[in-house]
């Protein structure tokens, strides 16, 4: 699990840089790992259990392009959701209305959000921190009013049913199975394409950015150019997720994109572990199967998961991924005594 | 030989009570969280009632019903995940959502599953899409609103009509039903306001129909926004007849908008004070039982039980499939099944046919003032 550059001196860093490769190679495992082991989960779990995890490797990918914004970019969005709705919309029309290819509309949908992100990445060069958030709370408001009132294209709140799922090789993905292991690969391809840039130097651009953007700046990062490309990228992520969310639950209406599905995932990014690769898994895992399996508690189950996320935050406020590093730092005792040495 | 049937027998004994025993599982998929709580939760303890008191009489054919409620949090995504985690658990038939957008996103499970989905929504534009194992438990809005133009027209003699409409799948739905009734009519709609789901202050809606000077005033929104939007209409001292369908006459409205409720009108599909002693018994148990007045979705949620159990018993065994194919088409008599509280047509596409009801709101009580027949009596 690689860490988020640390606010801390010149000797930590050091060392995590030394320690990088290593960690590097632990997240590609990781990921393959968790790809082979989700591949074949379901068997034999029904299709409740594979389209929860289903769901769950799709909000991953939304809260994967919310962690490159806010957690890699430290750019505060709570537009998320909405992007996420104009990728699930332009999906279901044009595979629904149009009959498009699901692939083609898979691209569009990110080109969309992409070209999307960029416009809206504008004011962010000029605002900062709330004041962002300000800006894209203005947005997320908007694109949810255009999906809701523009009846003739969006279905206004009626939503878009009978959205067709895509195919592989002239395979049709109707079953619960054969869209999950699809669900699968895309999400471990996106989870690939992040890790690599995170080890770009476009990925310690962003970190830079982050972390002291005047710094950043006089080594020569061109700071405009990075913050768009990291709200673009992010976003784009949104509209790959809405792209698989629309044919996975095949109906879309307006509020699973509303302002507060926003903030719901940037809780998943925090809870998760803003900055850490593996961490958007973690926070969906949080946010979509908690409440499932909680359920077993009855009418309590939301006021029990919140308590949850509430301590979590409260006991760790870098998330569970920092959580576990610690841990992990702990058990192994690598990086206490430079911690030590740094304070 | 005979010792063996005296084995086979005594065999048989032990596991007929074994059988008796045996459960039958209904799964409520509802919206006990989120915007459609107040409806949802009322649904959830009309059906609790009805388990209730099925189970305390021996249950159905024998078999006591076990009950699970699954909160969607009134969201698409999670409803689809609690019909479709009802399905893999077994349920003999599946019990709601209640809003029209959570079972959009989830009647195609139940659909392929052939399983029996009873729901409480009364958007228009369910039961057209040729769903065979889709029923509602009340009338739809294209069955009420040409009930609300033609009362509209005959008894309060309105030219002209504003239209207060909430902006989700059910505000909409009745919205866009009654302003073609109207028109067909002759009535002109001189204002046509939509407003927001939990909306909190309505002055400026109040004052828009104010404005309009129309001869009466269409609300059509949900049970909290109904109340706070005639409280708004009495501040701002609107004295035209307030007209509605079921929710404004609701007893949660009545209770939160206290006052301004009085003299509010219209139709009712079910109400807990029909002038039918099966319905105002019902309202006494669930008093009793919750301490607060049943709404219309929680006779939904009793009903749906009970249509459940008529089929089954009609079909005479537990076949999934069977309860959708005999509940299509037919016609359930409270002579038949007491717990269908009243005579209900099920029309082929899921649709009901019953009577309904006109009434008014006097000194904080809902009190019916006429029976409507059926549209096809």
């Amino acid at each position: 699990m690689t860490a988020p550059a640390t606010h801390g001196s010149a000797t930590p860093r050091q060392s995590r840089i030394a320690a990088l490769p290593a960690s590097v190679d632990g997240i590609l495992v990781t990921l393959v790992l968790g790809a082979v082991i989700l591949w074949f989960a379901p068997v034999g779990m029904g299709r409740y259990g594979t389209y929860v995890l289903s769901l769950w490797l799709v909000m991953s990918i939304a809260v994967m392009g919310l962690n490159l914004t806010l957690g890699y970019a430290g750019l505060k969005s709570l537009a998320q959701a909405a992007f996420m709705g104009l990728g699930a919309y332009a999906t279901a029309l044009l595979t629904g209305k149009l009959g498009m290819n699901w692939y083609a509309a898979f691209a569009i949908s990110g080109l969309i959000t992409f070209a999307v992100g960029l416009l809206l990445g504008f004011p962010a060069l000029r605002v900062q921190a709330h004041y962002l958030a300000f800006v894209t709370l203005a947005f997320s408001t908007l694109i949810w009013l255009i999906l809701r009132n523009e009846q003739w294209l969006t279905g206004g709140v009626f939503g878009l049913s009978n959205i067709p799922r895509p195919s592989v090789f002239g395979l049709k993905l109707d079953g619960a199975l054969a869209f999950h292991r699809f669900v699968v690969v895309v999400t471990f391809i996106l989870a690939i394409a992040l890790w690599w840039m995170i080890r770009s130097p476009w990925g310690r651009a962003f970190m830079a950015l982050r972390e002291n953007p005047v710094r950043a700046a006089s080594l020569g990062v061109d700071t405009r150019m990075y913050t768009l490309l990291a709200f673009a990228i992010g976003s784009a992520y949104a509209g790959f997720a809405g792209a698989l969310y629309a044919p996975l639950v095949e109906f879309i209406d307006p509020s699973p994109f509303s302002l507060s599905q926003s903030f719901f995932l940037l809780l998943m990014v925090v809870a998760g572990g803003s900055g850490y690769l593996l961490g958007p898994f973690i926070g969906a895992l949080l946010g979509v199967v908690l409440p499932e399996w909680l359920r077993v508690v009855g009418s309590l189950y939301l006021i029990v998961f919140a308590t949850i996320v509430m301590l979590l935050l409260i006991a760790c406020p870098q998330g569970v991924s920092g959580l576990l590093e610690r841990g992990w730092a702990k058990l192994t005792g690598k990086n206490n005594l430079a911690k030590t040495g740094a304070r | 030989m005979k010792m063996q049937w005296i084995l086979a027998a005594a065999l048989g004994a032990l596991s007929l009570p074994a059988l008796a025993q045996d459960k039958v599982k209904l799964v409520d998929v509802v919206e006990l969280s989120g915007a459609g709580a107040t409806a949802g939760t009322n649904w959830k303890n009309g059906i609790d009632l009805a388990v209730a008191d099925i189970n305390a009489k021996g249950g159905i054919l024998g078999k006591q019903i076990e009950i699970v409620h699954y909160d969607t949090q009134t969201n698409p995504g999670n409803s689809r995940a609690a019909v479709q985690r009802a399905i893999d658990e077994g349920a003999y038939a599946v019990l709601g959502p209640v809003f029209s957008g959570p079972i959009g996103a989830s009647m195609q499970i139940a659909q392929r599953a052939e399983i029996a989905q009873l729901v409480g929504g009364e958007a228009a534009n369910l039961t057209k899409q040729g769903n065979q194992y889709l029923f509602r438990t009340s009338l739809s809005q294209t069955a009420a609103m040409p009930k609300i133009a033609k009362y509209l027209k005959d008894t309060v003699k309105a030219g002209s009509v504003a239209v207060v409409w909430v902006n989700n799948d059910f505000g909409k739905g009745g919205r866009d039903a009654i302003i073609p009734e109207l028109e067909k009519s002759g009535i002109k709609v001189a204002v046509d306001i939509p407003t927001e789901q939990g909306q909190a202050d309505f002055a400026a809606d109040a004052i828009k129909v104010k404005n309009s000077n129309a001869d009466a005033v269409f609300v059509y929104l949900n049970e909290e926004e109904s109340a706070r939007f005639l409280r708004a209409a009495k501040q701002q001292g609107i004295t035209k007849p307030m007209i509605g369908e079921t929710t404004l006459l609701g007893a949660k409205v009545i209770e939160l908008a206290g006052d301004a409720a009085n003299g509010v009108k219209g139709h009712v599909g079910l109400s807990i004070d029909a002038p039918i002693p099966a319905f105002q018994e019902f309202g006494k148990k669930f008093q009793a039982k919750y301490n607060y007045a049943s709404d219309h979705n929680g006779l939904k949620g009793y009903m749906a039980v009970y249509m459940v159990k008529w089929a089954t018993e009609k079909q005479k065994k537990f076949d999934k499939k069977g309860v959708a194919d005999t509940l299509r088409g037919a016609t359930i008599k409270p002579s038949d099944e007491p717990g269908i509280l009243m005579e209900t047509t099920i029309e082929p596409n899921g649709d009901l046919d019953r009577e309904s009801f006109l009434a008014e709101v006097k000194d904080g009580k809902q009190v019916i003032t006429a029976t409507l027949p059926k549209i096809k009596p």
